[in-house]
């Protein structure tokens, strides 16, 4: 055990003083802020854009009143321009269409000629991204003008207007028999992909750190003294924990700042992410799966590194094992739709899904204790042979210098 | 400060003894009974050509591969990882962490083999004074010049010192004014009661350094005793000749087993027991004499004179069957 802890302390300390790990841990923050809010802003930036929208108005009614919602609603990046159409709208249809897919306007726009009683439209536009231009500004635009016109014609006083349209307030909160505390659902969701994608991440990067580290071991040709010193199994185990210990420390001062700066109210975008609003036990949760899941994958990186002389060598293998992370990751927003369904339950006790798919269940629902604490015992199970199966490779790895390793000799190492 | 309570031999005892060693990889036999006694003290030489089954043998002693049979035992107690935590092991393949600073590195080694960290930094200071490396004590193996990361993976071997060391082919791929170093390295920790295994297929440098020997190949084990039992057990003389005019050495004389035309030099073997200064009048009478020179055989004649041997019997054995 001792041998163990010398070789954590200098995976370890490795790790921490590294320029790589500092800036990293300085910086993932950053990047993790620019995952959330980027969508949005992007969003944002791609909906403010200056835009041109040709118009078709046979009434000759709508366009001013339009132009008029448009800039009281803020959309005023939005130009209008009305087609001058003959007697003939077909041909005219026709030429708007040329002015789209030339590009000389963003969109075009067809109002029905009895727009108040048939509100009909036809959208033309090249990019996709005209959507926005679409779902953000016009159709609202528009339907705000439509309502206002019912309203007139059905003798409603503007004063009313507000009341009728007033819409239903939700608030949802989430009961629990085993904890009373009582959780917003959307911050489970939300709290929920946070903290899987935290996992995945740490996992996928620090788990494959133990495979590039045993592949330079064995490059620089230091595995034989070592495992002339200690049992391949705790050679490993040694670099794993200590690597492990690295990302764990990292993840505890990304969390420690996260609640400092949640305690200060800071709120990000619209979501506001209070992290304090996750109950223990999903903490809990979070700490086990982020262990037991960065231990199994990470075991099984370093025990294909053992086979592997070079990182192209490895990387048919170690793409085997990354897909066991991304297809939990795939299947993460069934397991928020059905939480306890039966097949998520299956799947959330598969160990090698289990961090993903049980932790977002944890997060948005409340899976029976035995099935969790199952998880972690299979989980356990997996890495214990993990470990053995790595030792054999380890072992059988040594006699492989120049040999590129192929699926059949691994699995005759790891019967070893 | 060893934390083993290891009760060593007296010097010329057996130290490490390996019974009935064998390890196949698939079809092939790789070592195949390998039995061998090291006396206390003494530099062992673990001879053989590539291939031979040298490095196999030495993995299975330090647990890097599981043997198929055979047991292992140091001062009588049969080896485990305690026990092996008294035994340096300089392997073949071998390198050092380029990042690490050398003290770090010899510490970590060190420490491996259960020296308290504490322990471990001071001697690593200590062997870098040693080998002139002081002022790379706080400076990372890269700085190092490849003569010098000899002499540190050298040092790792020995720091926490064991009571026997493993070398294979330690020479290799050294300059000859780093082989002398490394000799009189050796030599002074066998001074100093460490038990040397010296792998090698370098028959010559053997000769040279080890007291005992033991020559295998194919993984058999084709004999070993002190170096003067060998020689004894091969007391065949091998004379040279040669003529100023190109002359044949006559085609019957008394005595002689084979003859080998080697660059105008011919190399007589003689039969055991046969006196070598019986060729003298015949091979005189013969032509004008440049060369006439009776030679004990070398380590490596002697060793080819076996293998020879060995496969001859082998091969009657495998017609007869």
């Amino acid at each position: 055990m001792k041998k163990v802890l010398t070789v954590i302390r200098k995976e370890y300390l490795e790790r921490v003083r590294s320029k790589a790990f500092i800036i990293g841990t300085l910086l993932g923050p950053i990047f993790m802020g620019a995952l959330i809010l980027g969508p949005a802003l992007m969003a944002d930036v791609a909906g403010d854009q200056d835009a041109t929208v040709a118009v078709i108005d046979p009434s000759g009614e709508i366009m001013d009143t339009l132009r008029e919602a448009l800039v009281s609603r803020g959309d005023d990046h939005v130009a209008l321009e009305l087609m001058d159409c003959g007697p003939d709208q077909e041909a005219c249809i026709e030429e708007l269409k040329a002015l789209v897919l030339s590009k000389e306007v963003d969109a075009g726009l067809v109002i029905d000629r009895d727009f108040y009683e048939n509100p009909e439209l036809v959208f033309y536009n090249t990019a996709v991204g005209a959507a926005v231009l679409k779902d953000e500004a016009l159709r609202p635009a528009l339907n705000q003008i439509l309502r206002e016109e019912r309203f007139h014609r059905a003798g409603v006083p503007a004063d009313q207007h507000g009341y009728i349209l007033e819409r239903s307030s939700w608030e949802s909160r989430q009961l629990s028999a085993e904890a009373d505390t009582e959780q917003n659902a959307e911050v489970g969701i939300i709290g929920g992909i946070f903290l899987v994608m935290m996992i995945y991440l740490m996992v996928l990067v620090y788990g494959q750190q133990n495979l590039t580290v045993v592949i330079e071991e064995k490059s620089s040709r230091m595995v034989e003294v070592l495992l002339s010193s200690l049992k391949p199994e705790q050679l490993m185990l040694g670099k794993v924990l200590g690597i492990g210990l690295a990302a764990l420390t990292q993840v505890l001062v990304w969390t420690m700042a996260g609640i400092a700066v949640s305690a200060q109210g800071v709120s990000l975008g619209s979501a506001e992410i209070n992290l304090s609003l996750f109950g223990p036990w999903l903490w809990v949760n979070f700490l086990v799966f982020f262990f037991l899941g960065y231990f199994l994958y990470a075991t099984l990186y370093a025990g294909v590194g053992a086979m592997c002389n070079s990182a192209q060598d490895a990387q048919q293998f170690a793409g085997v094992l990354t897909m066991g992370l991304v297809i939990p990751i795939m299947l993460m927003m069934f397991a928020v739709r059905a939480p306890d369904a039966v097949s998520t339950t299956v799947l959330s006790l598969v160990p090698f899904f289990s961090p993903i798919i049980m932790l977002m269940r944890i997060s948005v629902s409340n899976p029976p204790l035995w099935q969790v604490l199952l998880s972690w015992a299979l989980m356990v199970l997996t890495i214990w042979w993990a470990n053995k199966a790595a030792g054999k490779l380890f072992r059988a790895g040594i006699l492989l210098y120049g040999s590129t390793p192929t699926w059949g000799s691994l699995v005759k190492a790891m019967k070893g | 400060m060893s934390p083993t309570s290891l009760t060593l031999p007296a010097v010329g005892e057996p130290l490490l003894t390996v019974a009935g060693l064998q390890k196949r990889y698939g079809a092939k036999l790789a070592v195949d009974d390998i039995s061998l006694s090291i006396p206390r003290g003494s530099i062992y030489g673990f001879l053989g050509p590539n291939g031979a089954g040298k490095t196999t043998t030495i993995r299975c002693l330090m647990d890097i591969i599981l043997p198929d049979a055979g047991s292992m035992s140091l001062a009588g107690q049969p080896l485990n990882r305690k026990l092996r935590d008294r035994i340096g092991y300089l392997p073949e393949e071998r390198g050092l962490y380029r990042k690490m600073t050398c003290q770090d590195q010899l510490a970590y080694l060190a420490e491996l083999k259960d020296v308290p960290r504490r322990e471990a930094l001071k001697r690593a200071e200590e062997w870098l004074e040693r080998l002139g490396l002081s002022e790379y004590t706080k400076r990372k193996v890269d700085n190092l010049s490849k003569g010098m990361q000899q002499k540190l993976q050298f040092a790792a071997t020995f720091i926490f010192e064991p009571d026997l060391v493993i070398l294979d082919e330690v020479f290799s791929g050294l300059d000859p004014l780093n082989i002398e170093l490394m000799r009189d390295l050796i030599l002074e920790q066998r001074e100093k009661g460490v038990t040397i295994l010296f792998s090698t297929h370098m028959l010559a440098e053997a000769e040279r350094i080890c007291d005992s020997v033991c020559l295998i190949e194919g993984g058999v084990k084709i004999l070993d005793g002190t170096l003067s039992e060998v020689r004894e057990a091969f007391p065949f003389h091998l004379v040279k000749v040669a003529y100023k005019d190109g002359t044949e050495p006559p085609p019957d004389l008394p005595g002689v087993a084979d003859r080998v035309l080697d660059e105008g030099t011919w190399r007589l073997a003689m039969e055991p027991g046969r006196d070598p200064q019986t060729l003298l009048a015949p091979l005189s009478d013969a032509g004008p004499l440049s060369l006439f020179a009776a030679n004990r055989p070398t380590l490596n004649e002697i060793f080819l004179t076996a293998v020879h041997r060995q496969r001859d019997t082998t091969s009657t054995e495998g017609s007869a069957a």
